[in-house]
Order: C-alpha cells, then sequence, then structure tokens
C-alpha cells in the first residue's frame, strides 16, 4: 500500500506531464487541468492503497479514460476515433532517409542556426507543437513510451492494444517527428 | 551475411529512433518545467484534493476496522459491515413472509368456520339452492 507521501510525491512527478498530454490530446488548457485532476482524484480514491510501483501504469489508464470520457462529454468522440488510418503517417516515407536524420536529431535538440536567430523556448514551442499535430495514437503511444518511460508491454496494456501496434505507432511518431523538425531546420 | 547485415540495420535504426524519441522526450521534459504559475498551482490544488480524498478514504477504513473489532471482537469488520448493512431487508422480507402466512390462516379460519355452521345447521345445504326456501326468506315474516 502506497503511504501518502509516495503518492503525494507520484502525483508531484507525473501532473505537469499529464497536463500536457492533456492539453495536447483535447486542445484546452482549461479542460485539460479538469481532467488531470479528475484523474488524480480517481487515483486517490480507488487506487490509493494499491502499492506505489502500480500507481504509474494505473494513473496513466485513469488519464486515458477521462480524455475519452471529456471527448465522450463533448460529444465528438466520434470524430477522434472514426478511422485511426485517415490520421496514419503517410505511406513508408520511400523518399526520406530517416536513419540519417536520426542520427543528425539525435542528440540534444536544437536549431541550426540557434545561436543567432531562434530562442530556446521557441525550439521548445515548435517540437511541442510537432508532437500535438501527431495522431492521436501514435502521439499517445509516443508520449506513453519515451516520455512516461513505461515499457512496451505497459503501453500497450495502457493503450488497450498489441504490442506490435505500440511499436508501429511509435516508429511512425518518430519518423514524422524527425521529418517535420528537420523540415523547420531543427537538427542537432 | 545479408541477414545479419539486415538485422544490424534494424537494430541501429531502432537505436536510433529511441535516441532520438528521448532527445524530444528531453525537450518535453524542460517545456513541462515552465508552467505558467496559474497552471502549477491549480495543479498542485488538484494534487491537494486528491491526497485529502485519500486521507479520508484511509481514515475511514480505519475507523471502521477499528469499530467493526469492537464490536465483533476480531478484525473482520467489513463482513460484519456488509452483514450489518443487510440486516434490516431480511427482517423486512421476513415481517412481510409473517404477514402473508398469518392473512393466509386467518381465512382458512374463517371459511372453516362458515362451513362448520353451515354443516352443523338442522337446515340442509341443499336448501340453500331451492328457489322456493330462497323466496321464503326474503318473504317478511307473516302473522
Amino acid at each position: 500500500m502506497a503511504t501518502e507521501k509516495e503518492l503525494s510525491d507520484f502525483l508531484k512527478s507525473v501532473e505537469k506531464r499529464a497536463w500536457k498530454r492533456a492539453v495536447y490530446a483535447v486542445r484546452d488548457e482549461d479542460a485539460a487541468l479538469d481532467i488531470v485532476q479528475d484523474t488524480m482524484i480517481r487515483l486517490a480514491e480507488k487506487y490509493a492503497d494499491r502499492p506505489a510501483a502500480e500507481l504509474p501504469l494505473l494513473f496513466q489508464r485513469i488519464l486515458s479514460n477521462a480524455t475519452m470520457d471529456w471527448f465522450r462529454r463533448q460529444k465528438v468522440k466520434s470524430q477522434v476515433v472514426r478511422n485511426f488510418s485517415e490520421y496514419e503517417a503517410p505511406g513508408a516515407d520511400s523518399d526520406f532517409d530517416i536513419l540519417d536524420t536520426l542520427e543528425a536529431l539525435g542528440g540534444p535538440l536544437q536549431s541550426e542556426s540557434a545561436a543567432e536567430s531562434v530562442s530556446r523556448a521557441q525550439i521548445l514551442q515548435t517540437i511541442e507543437a510537432e508532437v500535438a499535430q501527431l495522431p492521436p495514437r501514435q502521439r499517445e503511444a509516443f508520449l506513453l513510451r519515451y516520455w512516461e518511460e513505461l515499457d512496451v508491454a505497459e503501453t500497450a496494456a495502457s493503450m488497450g492494444c498489441s504490442e506490435g501496434s505500440v511499436k508501429t505507432h511509435c516508429s511512425r511518431a518518430v519518423h514524422a517527428l524527425a521529418k517535420a523538425l528537420k523540415a523547420k531546420g531543427i537538427t542537432s | 551475411m545479408k541477414l545479419d547485415d539486415r538485422t544490424y540495420r534494424a537494430a541501429a535504426r531502432e537505436a536510433a529512433e529511441a535516441r532520438f524519441a528521448r532527445a524530444v522526450a528531453a525537450c518535453l521534459d524542460e517545456g513541462a518545467g515552465q508552467l505558467s504559475p496559474d497552471v502549477a498551482e491549480r495543479l498542485r490544488f488538484g494534487r491537494q484534493k486528491a491526497l485529502e480524498l485519500a486521507r479520508r478514504g484511509r481514515d475511514e477504513t480505519v475507523g471502521v476496522t477499528a469499530s467493526g473489532a469492537a464490536i465483533a471482537g476480531v478484525g473482520q469488520s467489513r463482513w460484519w459491515l456488509r452483514f450489518a448493512s443487510v440486516l434490516p431487508l431480511i427482517a423486512l422480507v421476513g415481517g412481510l413472509v409473517l404477514i402473508q402466512n398469518w392473512q393466509t390462516r386467518t381465512q382458512i379460519s374463517v371459511a372453516a368456520e362458515i362451513d362448520e355452521a353451515l354443516l352443523g345447521d338442522d337446515l340442509p345445504i341443499n336448501a340453500y339452492r331451492d328457489p322456493g326456501f330462497a323466496e321464503f326468506l326474503k318473504a317478511p315474516p307473516s302473522e
């Protein structure tokens, strides 16, 4: 059973990322705050007696459910989930050598001409905007896997899909981001 | 040999993807660390509210456990609590069954009394089916 301090520390560590993720999903800061608050309350009410190690996965599931509840309330769920194929990244990227780009972007991200013209804050904003533009399932997989640092199995459990789908979503998200950021001149 | 080369390229690609993804995640972390004071405050408020609810839930569990143990003398308070909550329902259903039983017995006993009176009377029971006797009963008593 998680102690009060463990629960508090966990919520503190996860709340900002959770809010950002909710903002990416619903594109409304106030609604995102409500979703995160609702998620924290549901976790505390129903699962505070669970071991601390179980909290991250439980939190992610509740957050996903709370986000979906919000969409249901807004009656636009059908638009979000109508056909994920519409949101998938275009084809095989045959004309785009991802490996080269990834190698170039693998280090700390910055603008090619950062020192001259673009501030760090602008770079972060651009990256956030590109993440926000990813298709919902790709974004969710990418953020759970690499930002929340869940493993593939945990991400799959949280998203309710297969591990293969998680790998595919993550790979497509990485390629789409790399391509978009390179197009905006953000490389190492 | 060709397969090894392909495997190597796939592994390299996967490693590069992971490196890139972590670099992006680090940037997102940096961005998340720069939230406006208003958002940070509202998140803190939400967290405090959640913790308060968790604390209250824990206190209730402890209270129930303590009172359950005091009543039952054992630590199985939840079982007793559940039993205590359905006790009024059991009493209600039992009461309804008893009332129904009592009503049925009363009806039977009334019917038995009527039967007994009819059968024990000097007048044969078939007399009540005789139209002439019915008229006789309706007619005013003659001098």
